[in-house]
């Protein structure tokens, strides 16, 4: 095999990880929200977004070193959740069709976001660019890889596996699926439904921040990116089957993948139009998802 | 069945507001070109409401309907077509297409369609931006001609308002109609439950293509007026973002109530317009003001006036709803 | 007081307000209409523009002159709300004329607008090529062509390096096609190669995959247009995968992209202008810069001193003509006439019959970037007609 060749397909293989792993995080964190309250997040985007932005002026306006910002950002996604949830979210626990009620609540809370950030970030600039965890580059071979985008594969990859463990194995994580499956027999079964599903909304907004943090390193961040990934966060979620964790990882990373390998043989737009049709063909012969409970 | 003949006073009520605010401002061309968008609002809410008030079906699309029609009807007029031909066949095409894209979803329960009709929207949009041919993608198309009309001259001003006037309140009756018909009363089973509404004889599938196709003639028809009222589309005007604008109006305003997403489009369509001084606080305002409402009247602004619904089954009974 | 009295009050204050209205006629100020990208995904160039536009009042309202008011109305970037914005202005503010759009779908509604209504349309940034399309009577577009960018790059790039190859990638926007089309069409005249072209749909997140592919055709050049953040993923990735900095051009810089693209990017070149390292700053020119700098913690770049630079045309179009100040066809008139200097760099500015202008373009090659600001040197000055090349045949 040339140079090029493989320079090729291992750009096409670190790509994949590194689109599939951010994806699939944040699939996860709307899942898991969705799963456990049935509230779609329509800001999750937003959210995304918040995180990237915050961890910019964390690391560039205040000076802190990036994974300092990193950690800074991700901690204070609890009490903002928190406060949300106190605020918000929990007035609709009882609601008939509180999905739909939900739905239009965060696109609500989309709206204000996208209006702070219009007058802020808007105006200081137009891309926003974190400096690297890690300085310098690394080879693969003939294949060169910043040693920033593999410190963010790593990390996320991480995340990933820690996330899976503590929902399968964890007392926790035990809970949350008993409430996702029937949250009447959850509760029979002495589980405190309403303190799972704020430990869920926490935690599903806590990842969804992890994974802008980490977009934000691999990449520059621009307001536009918000609608972009929320699509994509919801197309996942369904493909994977709402509520299934496992579903999102797997339909995150396949994504990922897709659009790296097609790429190669077509151009970007082929390759957007390909996973796209990929996943109506998925759902027109497992309309709840491939996973779905 | 129609409704006896007192109960549509507020359909007089309405016919009046809607031919009178254009007539009232027609000295303003400023206004008079908020209350035209409005009006179309009206239209396209309307249809959602048909589609997701009635039927339960949260079509994400609906944006990328509205474009196929415009870009049809410009494209026909670009080779020669009088435009309300052209709209005719515009909107027809559109919403078989709207129909033939939304065929394998429309199997799918509630949400799942939602989401599933938000990456259709998705590929329509990336259709625009690509088909540069068909569309000028994401250039946009500028300077589109005013409707011709029969007579000669063009449609414009106080006269194009009217006719969205007309077309707003035809939508208006036109659900009234089908809500109270046999037709409308299946949709509303369906809405309820589409698995005991197939138990009970109904053709979930075929009720739902009838009012998908329905709800899709009135997003191609407004967004073929929309085009030559604004002068300008793009990609970017038939969006995502579109679609949920004009969803929220329904959510908002009330589903399932003819009324709620008139007073929805009425309210934050002209929202943006008459903010734009006040550009720094208008979306945190717009966002305020939804999640206000949404806190206070979870059914939407109509939905919290109305008495209970008559056939409601105690919440205690009613099943986990499949999700 | 008696009704006498009251009589004689009401005729004196009559008569002082007749007389206060005559003068105070002549002192109303002129209004032009700022419809411009305030929030949406273009706030930033909005922005931008009007904090350069700011900085020229001092200059354009002197003591003596009859004052211009600017009304800056934000449109969202939304063509819909650019045109109510438009009407707005038109029909209750009854401005003398229109500007402000810096993106070029609001350029473009309100272009439908302002000749349908006859308001005359000064465009200060948005680039597109059709903003001037042959029949245009009252829009006159400051900032030189998109394709002609394109143009203009195929131009350094011959004399660089004739015969050479160039890898063109870019996102699929209205201002990215422009470009595209404009240096296709030129570089085939000129006799260079572009190969390969990629184009990324919108919302595009990683180039990794095709950087690797642009490697290995092994060009000469290559020719990055990335909308917003991608632009610098987009250099990021191939600058990571082997390509040289020299090998880089980008076909416009304002000052947030160097900055972003950073210390690793000396040695890339970009095209722009008017930046605050040009050599031919006028004194004026260094003082705007300075003022900007001082004002926004950053050098402005070309987005800002075109705002700037409309403000004086506006200005010099009614020194020129004061009846124009209250007729829009004779400031439409005294617009197409003009044949004056962009006060900041010294560069002519003249309109042609659609309204276009004499066009140019610097290329700049990065010295070094810092916190601060960035240092460049003017590598490459090219001038040229609009029509040199069948723009409005290439985008239409």
């Amino acid at each position: 095999m040339s140079n090029s060749t493989i320079i090729i397909a291992l750009s096409t293989i670190t790509t994949g990880i590194m689109l599939g792993t951010i994806f699939s995080l944040v699939a996860v964190g709307v899942t898991i929200v969705y799963g456990s309250i049935w509230m779609p997040n329509a800001a999750n985007g937003q959210f995304f977004l918040l995180a990237a932005l915050f961890a910019w002026s964390a690391s560039v306006s205040w000076g802190l070193h990036p994974a300092v910002a990193a950690l800074l950002v991700i901690g204070i996604s609890v009490p903002f959740s928190w406060l949300l949830e106190i605020l918000l979210v929990r007035r609709f626990y009882d609601v008939p069709n509180r999905n739909i009620s939900y739905f239009v609540l965060t696109l609500g809370i989309t709206q204000v976001l996208t209006g702070i950030f219009s007058v802020t970030y808007g105006v200081w600039s137009d891309q926003f660019q974190l400096p690297p965890i890690v300085k310098g580059v690394t080879f693969l071979g003939p294949f060169p890889i910043a040693n920033n985008r593999l410190a963010a594969m790593l990390i996320a990859a991480l995340l990933l596996a820690a996330l899976f463990a503590l929902l399968r194995y964890h007392r926790y994580g035990r809970a949350l699926r008993a409430v996702f499956q029937n949250r009447e027999a959850a509760a029979l079964r002495g589980v405190d439904v309403r303190a799972i599903y704020r430990m869920s909304f926490i935690l599903g907004n806590g990842v969804i921040f992890a994974g802008g943090v980490l977009f934000a390193f691999a990449y520059a961040v621009d307001l536009t990116v918000a609608w972009t990934m929320s699509v994509t966060a919801f197309a996942i979620m369904i493909i994977g089957g709402p509520g299934s964790v496992v579903g999102a990882l797997i339909v995150g990373m396949v994504f990922g993948f897709t659009q790296a390998i097609v790429s190669i043989f077509a151009s970007p737009t082929i390759a957007a139009f390909s996973y796209l049709g990929a996943m109506l063909v998925i759902l027109l012969f497992r309309p709840s998802g491939l996973f779905a409970r | 069945m129609m409704p006896k003949l007192t109960r549509w006073w507020p359909h007089a009520v309405f016919i009046f507001a809607a031919f009178g605010t254009p007539v009232m401002l027609s000295g303003n061309r400023y206004f008079a070109f908020i209350a035209g968008i409005t009006l179309i609002s009206v239209l396209w809410s309307t249809g959602m409401n048909l589609l997701y008030g009635y039927t339960g079906l949260m079509p994400m699309m609906f944006g990328g309907i509205a474009g196929v029609s415009a870009y049809s009807t410009i494209g026909l007029v670009a080779v020669g077509w009088s435009f309300w031909p052209a709209m005719l066949v515009g909107s027809l095409g559109a919403s078989f297409i709207g129909v033939i894209l939304g065929l394998p979803s429309l199997r799918l329960r509630g949400f799942y369609f939602t989401l599933c009709s938000l990456v259709i929207q998705t590929v329509i949009t990336l259709g625009f931006v690509y088909f540069v041919n068909l569309t000028n993608g994401d250039t946009g198309i500028s300077q589109i001609p005013l409707p011709g009309l029969p007579g000669g001259g063009r449609l414009s001003g106080l006269a194009y308002d009217l006719v969205l006037a007309a077309l707003a309140v035809i939508g208006v009756i036109l659900l009234t109609l089908i809500v109270n018909s046999p037709l409308g009363r299946r949709l509303v089973a369906i809405r309820e439950d589409d698995g005991l509404a197939e138990t009970l004889g109904i053709n979930v599938t075929r009720q739902k293509l009838f009012a998908f196709f329905i709800g899709s003639m009135f997003a191609s028809i407004g967004g073929a007026l929309y085009a030559p009222y604004v002068g300008f589309i793009s990609p970017r005007s038939f969006d995502v973002l579109m679609s949920l604008n004009i969803w929220l109006m329904v959510a908002f305003g009330g589903r399932g109530t003819i009324w709620g997403p008139v007073i929805g489009a009425v309210l934050l369509a002209p929202i943006p317009f008459l903010l734009q001084d006040y550009y720094t606080i208008k979306d945190v305002v717009y966002g305020l003001l939804i999640i206000g409402v949404i806190v206070l009247l979870p059914a939407g602004i109509a939905g919290g006036f109305k008495r209970a619904p008559r056939a409601a089954k105690p919440a205690a009974l009613k099943p986990e709803p499949a999700r | 007081m008696t009704r006498n009295g009251l009589g004689g009050c009401a005729l004196a204050a009559g008569v002082a307000l007749v007389l206060m209205g005559g003068t105070a006629l002549a002192e109303d100020p002129v209004k032009i209409g700022f419809v411009t990208e305030l929030t949406g995904p273009w706030a930033f160039f909005g922005t931008s523009c009007v904090a350069g536009l700011k900085l020229a009042d001092a200059q354009i309202n002197p003591p003596g002159k009859r004052r211009i008011e600017f009304v800056t109305i934000d449109n969202q970037t939304q063509p819909a709300q650019a045109v109510a914005a438009a009407r707005n202005l038109d029909v209750q503010s009854k401005v003398l004329a229109l500007s402000g759009p810096t993106s070029s779908d609001t350029a473009l509604a309100m272009y439908g607008y302002a000749e349908q209504n006859k308001v005359p349309f000064v465009v200060p940034v948005a680039a597109f090529p059709q903003l001037t399309k042959p029949g245009s009577r009252y829009t006159f577009r400051i900032e030189p062509d998109a394709a002609g960018w394109g143009y203009a790059i195929a131009q350094f790039v011959a004399k660089k390096k004739p015969g050479a190859k160039i890898a063109l990638v870019y996102s699929d926007f209205a201002l990215m096609r422009a470009i595209a089309a404009g240096l296709k069409y030129s570089a085939a005249k000129a006799g260079l190669k572009i190969e390969p072209e990629i184009v990324f749909p919108q919302g595009s997140n990683d180039a990794t995959v095709q950087a690797a592919q642009v490697l290995a055709a092994a060009p000469d050049f290559v020719v990055p247009i990335g909308a917003g953040a991608f632009d610098n993923t987009l250099t990021n990735q191939l600058l990571d995968i082997g390509i040289k900095t020299e090998q880089v051009i980008h076909p416009f810089g304002i000052t947030t992209q160097v900055k972003n693209w950073g210390k690793r990017s000396a040695g890339s070149y970009y095209g722009t202008f008017f930046d605050s390292n040009l050599d031919e700053l006028t004194p004026e020119g260094k003082s705007f810069v300075e003022a900007f700098r001082a004002q926004n913690d950053r050098p402005p770049s070309y987005l800002e001193n075109y705002c700037y630079v409309t403000a004086h045309l506006i200005r010099e179009a009614l020194d020129k003509d004061p009846a124009a100040a209250d007729d829009r066809e004779k400031f439409r008139d005294a617009v197409a006439g003009l044949n004056t200097k962009e006060t900041t760099s010294g560069i002519p500015i003249t309109f042609d019959k659609n309204g276009a202008r004499k066009e140019y373009m610097y290329f700049m090659q990065i010295q070094d970037v810092d916190a601060k600001g960035y240092k460049a040197k003017q590598q490459f000055y090219i001038e040229w007609d609009p029509e040199v090349i069948p723009v409005y045949d290439l985008v239409k």
